[in-house]
């Protein structure tokens, strides 16, 4: 019954067209993301691709190995050197990224040298040039010290709790120093464009998501479907899954042809690096590797998924339609965005099902949320949040599907 | 199989749609007709448990249909009057489907469904998409998606609406040959559709069953007589004003008339056997007439 029903739904050339539009999608995603990983060769000249990603990967993993003291005065050291050259100091700017070229191995570790000495809410690309020996040998403190002033400027002395603002400060200090680094681009393009191919995926099956319990009334075929012996029961948990089964194989299928291609191309080198290494996780207070952060982009978006489109079912079985159900994903995720000037609304904003869908950027934001004495980051939460109501929707669905009257 | 409607009530707000119906059917075809609105198919819907009653209970064989849930739908064959399928889905697989939903096992499915395929004629259109059917088609593969679980009660709403003379003639040929120890309620506003086959015709109206009974018992239950005359053009608008006229046949001089009327309605009118359309007409009046020219 669940393969009829699979069936019946990818039998509509609505979506049919909806699926090849994911697949043309999922297509342009891994090229923007292969993309994104960028090569400066000794000509100054930039380039993508299998080639540039292997120099690359060459010229970063010369600083492979943990992050001491001695590895950050190398760089300081070559950075300086670097900086004294010619290439670095002419007015061409194809001369400044033939300088560049030499800084790209170390890179990664030099953004980590600018972000651990400059206020916590700002970057200054060229303090690393100013920094001395002295401050060098306070780099994993400075992590703590700049978070906690911010902690107590005025900007958030006021925003968190004292609980709130140990339960940071702790996991901070609770961060295994020294860093071990290595290449981990193809990790951080993966977190950084992953959000794009869940969210269009979860967008694009709404589409025949919603279909599955409106079909019968949009095909006038309810009549004789609930006049049936199992139309009532049986029929109905098939529906449900296959649902489920549309939702789960069609989103792994994606992800995991989108972790295949990007992953393959870009490299998995990296994958035991706390994500503190990479410029967008070093304010992080989630203590994870790449390895982790890809299992939590990749759950949390299916757990995301799962809930937005039993949501979409739930009201296509509710309204025996399709139009308002296709527009809940839609909704859920793009209204956040735009009431995120909000600040009253800004702890309500962090525990949405949207956020599923973007862990890589869930696991750098300081949403906090405190029963009692116990403060939480928002990742647990949602992570169990959601599969909860998702679980609580699914029989009220049989419910009142089950239950339909033909009028 | 015995079905039983106690004091079956169906209201949508302050519109009653079935009042208070009371009957026993048991083996055999009943014939339900009514103009539109008459609420034909709401009594149909509560039958085939779409619609729960507002008061009032239907019993099968003694139990309460609602309570026997998939039990009773177990007996259960229904052609609903908008005869809805899946567009892209062949004759086969479709019926292969509905087999699926009745809770068929697939090796006695695959086999009653070629059988059914053959009985109601669309061998030939097996593997076609029910989108590419005509309309005498797809009421036939409706017949059969309905059969498809050998019911035991048969509930057609307005089998042959939409079909042209042909086609309805052979459904009706098909119902004829299906009605064997089954229970069939068949519920039409075509009266030629009920008057062959059928052994107990319902007249409903507004919610109520007016009269019951065989061809001749409803035939025999109008209190007025049937004439036929042929009048001149310049008196048939006042004979039309004056009677019930039941059927007209304009020739060059004036028109041959069917008046239903207690009274002879003029000096050259004959009195002729009512039929059913007769009868129809004289329940259900003007409306009734707009539904026959419809027809026509």
């Amino acid at each position: 019954m669940v393969r009829f029903e699979i069936k019946k739904i990818f039998s509509r050339t609505g979506n049919k067209i909806a699926l090849l539009l994911l697949a043309a999608l999922l297509s342009l995603t891994c090229f923007l993301t292969i993309g994104s990983v960028e090569y400066v060769d000794e000509q100054g000249e930039s380039a993508s691709g299998i080639g540039a990603t292997r120099r690359l990967r060459e010229d970063k993993n010369q600083w492979a190995g943990e992050i001491t003291e001695g590895v950050l005065l190398k760089v300081l050291q070559k950075n300086a050197e670097i900086n004294a050259s010619e290439e670095y100091l002419s007015k061409d700017v194809q001369e400044n990224n033939k300088a560049y070229a030499k800084k790209q191995g170390f890179s990664d570790i030099r953004d980590m040298l600018n972000h651990a000495f400059t206020p916590f809410r700002e970057y200054d690309y060229y303090r690393v040039d100013s920094l001395t020996a002295e401050e060098i040998a306070k780099f994993y403190e400075q992590r703590v010290i700049v978070l906690t002033d911010w902690l107590n400027s005025d900007e958030a002395k006021d925003r968190y709790s004292e609980e709130e603002k140990n339960f940071i400060i702790t996991k901070y200090r609770e961060l295994q120093t020294p860093l071990y680094y290595e290449y981990a681009d193809g990790w951080q393009a993966f977190a950084e464009y992953a959000p794009t191919i869940i969210m269009l995926t979860v967008l694009l099956l709404a589409f025949p998501i919603a279909g599955i319990f409106a079909n019968e009334f949009q095909c006038r075929a309810e009549s004789i479907f609930f006049s049936t012996r199992l139309g009532r029961n049986k029929a109905v948990l098939s529906k449900i899954y296959a649902g489920i089964w549309i939702i789960t194989g069609i989103y792994w299928t994606v992800i995991l042809l989108y972790s295949v291609v990007v992953l393959g191309i870009l490299g998995t080198d990296g994958a035991e690096c706390a994500i503190q290494t990479g410029l967008g996780g070093w304010k992080s207070f989630y203590n994870i590797t790449y390895l982790q952060e890809y299992f939590l982009i990749v759950g949390g978006g299916y757990l995301g998924s799962l809930f937005i489109l039993t949501l979409v079912m739930f009201l296509s079985a509710r309204t025996h339609s399709t139009a308002l159900p296709v527009t809940v994903p839609f909704i859920l995720l793009f209204i956040p965005s735009f009431l995120s000037n909000l600040p009253v609304l800004s702890e309500a904003l962090g525990i949405l099902p949207d956020q599923l869908l973007q862990m890589g950027q869930t696991v750098c934001m300081f949403n906090l949320y405190q029963v009692g004495k116990t403060v939480f980051g928002a990742v647990p939460i949602i992570m169990i949040l959601y599969p909860v109501l998702s679980c609580a929707l699914l029989p009220l669905l049989y419910h009142i599907y089950s239950k339909t009257e033909i009028k | 199989m015995e079905l039983k409607l106690d004091d079956l009530t169906k209201k949508f707000g302050s519109f009653t749609a079935v009042d208070h119906i009371s009957l026993t059917m048991t083996n055999g075809v009943y014939g339900l007709l009514g103009i539109n609105g008459a609420g034909k198919t709401t009594l149909m819907r509560m039958l085939c448990t779409l619609l729960r009653p507002t008061e009032g209970n239907i019993y099968c064989n003694g139990s309460d249909i609602f309570e026997m849930d998939g039990e009773y739908r177990r007996l259960l064959g229904y052609l609903p009057q908008e005869f809805g399928f899946y567009p892209e889905f062949t004759v086969h697989d479709y019926l292969l489907y509905i087999a699926t939903l009745k809770g068929i096992r697939p090796a006695v499915a695959r086999k009653r469904v070629r059988e059914l395929i053959s009985q109601v004629g669309l061998t030939n259109a097996a593997g076609k998409k029910m989108k590419k059917l005509s309309g005498g088609m797809k009421r036939r593969a409706g017949i059969a998606q309905a059969m498809l679980n050998d019911p035991k009660i048969l509930i057609l709403d307005e089998p042959t609406a939409g079909l042209d003379p042909n086609e309805r003639i052979r459904f009706r040929n098909l119902i004829s040959e299906l009605s064997e120890e089954r229970l069939i309620l068949l519920s039409t506003h075509i009266v030629s559709d009920v008057e062959y086959i059928a052994n107990e015709i319902w007249l409903m109206g507004e919610g109520t069953i007016l009269h019951r009974g065989s061809l001749e018992e409803i035939i025999a239950s109008i209190p007025e007589n049937v004439w036929e005359c042929s009048v001149k053009k310049d008196q048939i608008a006042a004979i039309m004003r004056n009677y019930k006229i039941s059927n007209m046949k304009t020739e060059p001089e004036g028109a041959t008339l069917r008046i239903i009327s207690r009274d002879r309605p003029a000096e050259s009118a004959k009195r002729t056997e009512a039929s059913l359309e007769d009868v129809f007409l004289y329940y259900f009046g003007e409306n009734a007439k707009s539904e026959a020219e419809e027809i026509d």
